[in-house]
């Protein structure tokens, strides 16, 4: 409707909220709305915070083992010895063998 | 003045959004009522969240388009609801009179008020608050509820069913003190007019200081 719509002799006045009122509320309300924007992102980057944590946890401890290669493994060289036969001997390869899954995009 | 003056009350691009909002939050409430009392069977759930999410969606870009293309209202509304003064303490001490005129047919004096009363203003805190996490809420929820942590989205989904709880309880009032001041009713949903005497009785201040008759 516009000002000279004959349906009606009265509307608000546009100076019912001021340049100043605007500025301050309108910044007010841009600024709460943006504080969601920035935890979402923040709990979307911390989200697999606990597996970098544990990943960076084995890392640790593999640089403080004593044992750091497998076929220096005293427990290892015993599993060959006694039961498996050789690396990739067919029953090293049924117990042993996994697939390749890649998980660096859940890590990223 | 005479008895056939009106106020332009609330603006066509007020009532668009105000007729969108209406029928995509009552869709979602209902189909939400439906979704959390488990009350129909599987493949009906699975129609029933269907709905509830097209109609989040679309009161999601009411909100937006409203929001952006409407930001003067936006900031207006904003700033009338959360003005409190010493008159809206006093409204609320009587419940504006509604409960004196609907059940003992007596009118007590009301405190004056401006455009919107004390329990508009509290609804209308209700509703910019409360509809926002809603929204935001529900968006995280739908998008992106394995990208979240389980502990936050446990704390989202709560927040989505609280404010949802909120608002369909305030939602009842809303509908029925729409249906009861009839004139207002009219104004929202059929040309944005409101009677002079009657917006003079009920909003007062709004009358005395922010109108302006149009030449």
């Amino acid at each position: 409707m516009s000002k000279n719509d004959p349906s009606h002799e009265f509307m608000e006045s546009p100076f019912s909220l001021s340049r100043r009122e605007f500025i301050a509320i309108g910044g007010v309300i841009i600024a709460l709305l943006a504080l969601p924007a920035v935890w979402v992102r923040s709990a979307l980057i911390n989200r697999n915070h606990h597996i970098q944590a544990r990943t960076k946890g084995l890392y640790r401890d593999d640089a403080t083992a004593k044992i750091r290669l497998s076929h220096e493994n005293q427990a290892v060289m015993r599993l060959y010895r006694d039961f498996a036969g050789k690396p990739l001997s067919p029953v090293s390869e049924e117990l042993l063998h996994t697939k390749y899954i890649n998980r660096m995009k859940a890590l990223s | 003045m005479t008895e056939s003056s009106f106020i332009l009350k609330h603006p066509l691009r007020v009532r668009v959004f105000h007729y969108i909002l209406a029928a995509s939050f009552l869709t979602l409430a209902v189909t939400g009522i439906m979704l959390y009392f488990k009350l129909l069977a599987e493949p009906a759930m699975n129609t029933a969240m269907q709905v509830h999410v097209v109609a989040g969606v679309v009161m999601t870009l009411d909100a937006l388009a409203f929001f952006f293309l409407a930001f003067d209202r936006v900031v207006l509304f904003t700033k009338r609801t959360f003005t409190f003064s010493g008159n809206d303490i006093k409204w609320f001490a009587i419940l504006g009179g509604y409960p004196q005129k609907i059940l003992l047919h007596k009118k007590v004096d009301v405190p004056p008020m401006g455009k919107y009363n004390a329990g508009q203003k509290l609804f209308g805190i209700c509703v910019l608050v409360g509809g926002t996490l809603l929204i935001l809420s529900g968006w995280v929820l739908w998008a992106l509820p394995h990208a979240v942590p389980h502990g936050t989205a446990s704390m989202i989904g709560s927040i989505h069913l609280y404010a949802s709880w909120v608002l369909i309880l305030f939602l009842f009032v809303h509908l029925f003190l729409g249906i009861y001041m009839w004139d207002d009713f009219k104004a929202m949903f059929v040309d944005g007019r409101i009677p002079y005497e009657d917006a003079a009785e009920k909003a007062p201040l709004w009358v005395k200081n922010e109108l302006q008759r149009l030449s």
